[in-house]
């Protein structure tokens, strides 16, 4: 096997929860419709966009 | 009609009442349009049928700043023009590129895109085209947009035949425009350079230079001066605001679902920003080209993990014994800000076999455009992430503040600017007529006459200005 580089890790390990979330949750058309009980405690903080590393990704993708 | 050479065009007594000057897209729509409303014009073409290094030469220049293609490499010298190597993409500028940018000094047309819209249905026919239409806002800030590829129609192909049949219009291949005389308030005569050697003067009642958005700066810059100033009278503009659509790839990005954008045969989705977008950020208009790669199951999960860790991936990819890349790629062209600094010179050292001077092209990307790089990938991105509908992750030279690359795209071969139109002298050539200021019978085709950019492909925008000019002309000729 090749020696991955250890940024090429922390790449993936950055990557994957982002990859697990678009593979389990359906995509939602806005954001804006979706209704006030499903969000959670801490939601809106957690759905920051933030960029990490060139992404751009919501918080909750990191957690 | 199509003559093969000036002298065989002479021996036909043919008495043209417009001459224009180049066979590509403009110029030929242009001779359609006058030979149809029965005004006899010719079209002199400084190249042949074909492809020649003899005639590209004539196109050789030199670059001065950013990096760019070889003058000769960028645009061809035959019958045809640069529709010869077209990739065929279509879409008129955006209504709201024909207005004023407050953020973007010198933007903004004298005409609005309802004055083109008219010409559209000649433009379908004449390129083939499906019906355009309207864009989709993905947010409140992107769109999807339509960007037609179209069968990249050859002029010389497509109209070769008509043309030879046609009693009103006669082609002139071979035939070289050197330089246009003038007194300042009309076109004299054409200077001809044919087979190798001088071949005197040209006249007619209309002149049309429809050369290209290099080399019609190029002919009135040299005529200008060898008739001191009687070819462009208000020359302040001329040469400058030259423009083009840079071209990078931007990043790539992980989709949550591969089918939630509409695609071309190609698997391409374009966006743009919308104008809120721009005005609130104060950046120029872009278009995004998302290339997706339909890999299915594992390989999918593969090629996003390209995005994210290539070399990870690239193991994976050689177990599976594929060449698998990230399954979506990111390519950004964006609208230029028109700056005067951005021009076109005659050099004063080299000269082409004819002895006109060749170009000096200055071109260099502002910081208002590294801006719009940079924040349109992370409006793209912001929408992606607020939709769910996928991730972005910006290039590293993007993100970093790195060179632009010099192994890319770099941009689109899209020339625009240098007699562009306006209501200024100061900053303009020619009028919203396309007519050059101060002169009564010259008028330039093509989008040399552009005063913006927009973000998209040219040739639809050329060809409906076409057609316009074409009109225009027969009414004016007809009074």
């Amino acid at each position: 096997m090749k020696k991955m580089s250890r940024r090429a890790i922390v790449q993936a390990l950055l990557a994957l929860p982002a990859m697990s979330l678009l593979r389990s949750r359906p995509a939602v058309a806005n954001s804006d419709e979706i209704a006030p009980d499903e969000i959670a405690p801490g939601a809106i903080a957690r759905d920051e966009i933030i960029e990490v590393n060139g992404w751009i990704l919501r918080r909750s993708d990191l957690a | 009609m199509i003559f093969d050479s000036h002298e065989a065009y002479k021996q036909a007594g043919f008495k043209p009442k417009v001459c224009i000057l180049g066979s590509g897209p403009a110029g030929t729509t242009i001779a359609r349009k006058l030979g149809a409303a029965g005004i006899p014009v010719v079209v002199l073409e400084a190249g042949s049928r074909e492809f020649s290094d003899q005639s590209q030469d004539f196109y050789r220049g030199t670059t001065v700043g950013d990096f760019y293609f070889d003058l000769d490499v960028t645009r061809l010298r035959f019958m045809g023009g640069s529709s010869n190597h077209w990739a065929g993409w279509c879409r008129v500028l955006d209504k709201q590129d024909f207005e004023p940018k407050a953020w973007a000094p010198d933007t903004g047309w004298p005409i609005s895109r309802a004055d083109i819209e008219p010409y559209l249905g000649e433009v379908h026919d004449i390129l083939e085209l499906p019906a355009f239409r309207p864009d989709v806002p993905i947010s409140d800030d992107i769109r999807w947009v339509q960007l037609i590829k179209s069968p990249a129609v050859r002029f010389a192909e497509k109209f070769a035949d008509e043309l030879d049949r046609s009693r009103t219009i006669a082609v002139v291949l071979n035939t070289y425009a050197t330089e246009l005389a003038g007194d300042g308030k009309r076109v004299t005569g054409a200077r001809l350079w044919s087979s190798g050697q001088d071949a005197g003067t040209f006249t007619a009642d209309y002149f049309v230079t429809c050369t290209g958005g290099l080399e019609n700066s190029r002919l009135l810059l040299w005529s200008n001066r060898r008739s001191n100033g009687g070819v462009v009278p208000n020359a302040a503009a001329l040469g400058r605001y030259w423009m083009e659509h840079p071209t990078f790839e931007g990043g790539n990005a992980i989709l949550a679902n591969y089918g939630e954008f509409e695609v071309d045969a190609s698997n391409e989705a374009f966006f743009s920003p919308t104008p809120a977008a721009m005005e609130r950020l104060q950046i120029m208009n872009f278009g995004i080209r998302l290339i997706e790669t339909p890999y299915p199951n594992v390989k999918r999960l593969i090629a996003d993990l390209a995005c994210t860790a290539p070399s990870m991936a690239e193991w994976m990819s050689d177990q599976l014994e594929q060449r698998l890349r990230c399954a979506a790629q990111l390519y950004v062209a964006w609208e230029q800000a028109p700056l005067a600094s951005n021009h076109i010179e005659l050099s004063k050292t080299d000269v082409d076999h004819a002895g006109v001077p060749r170009i000096e092209l200055h071109w260099k990307k502002s910081p208002l455009e590294r801006r719009t790089l940079l924040e349109g990938l992370r409006l793209f991105g912001t929408t992606l992430a607020q939709t769910n509908l996928g991730r972005v992750r910006i290039a590293d030279w993007i993100g970093n503040g790195g060179d632009y690359p010099t192994n890319e795209e770099t941009a689109g071969h899209h020339h625009m600017g240098g007699t562009r139109m306006g209501t200024d002298v100061s900053k303009s050539v020619v009028d919203a007529n396309c007519k050059v200021h101060g002169m009564d019978n010259l008028y330039i085709g093509g989008s040399s006459v552009f005063c913006t950019s927009g973000q998209c492909n040219p040739t639809t925008t050329i060809t409906a200005l076409a057609c316009r000019l074409g009109d225009h002309l027969s009414k004016v000729i007809a009074v």
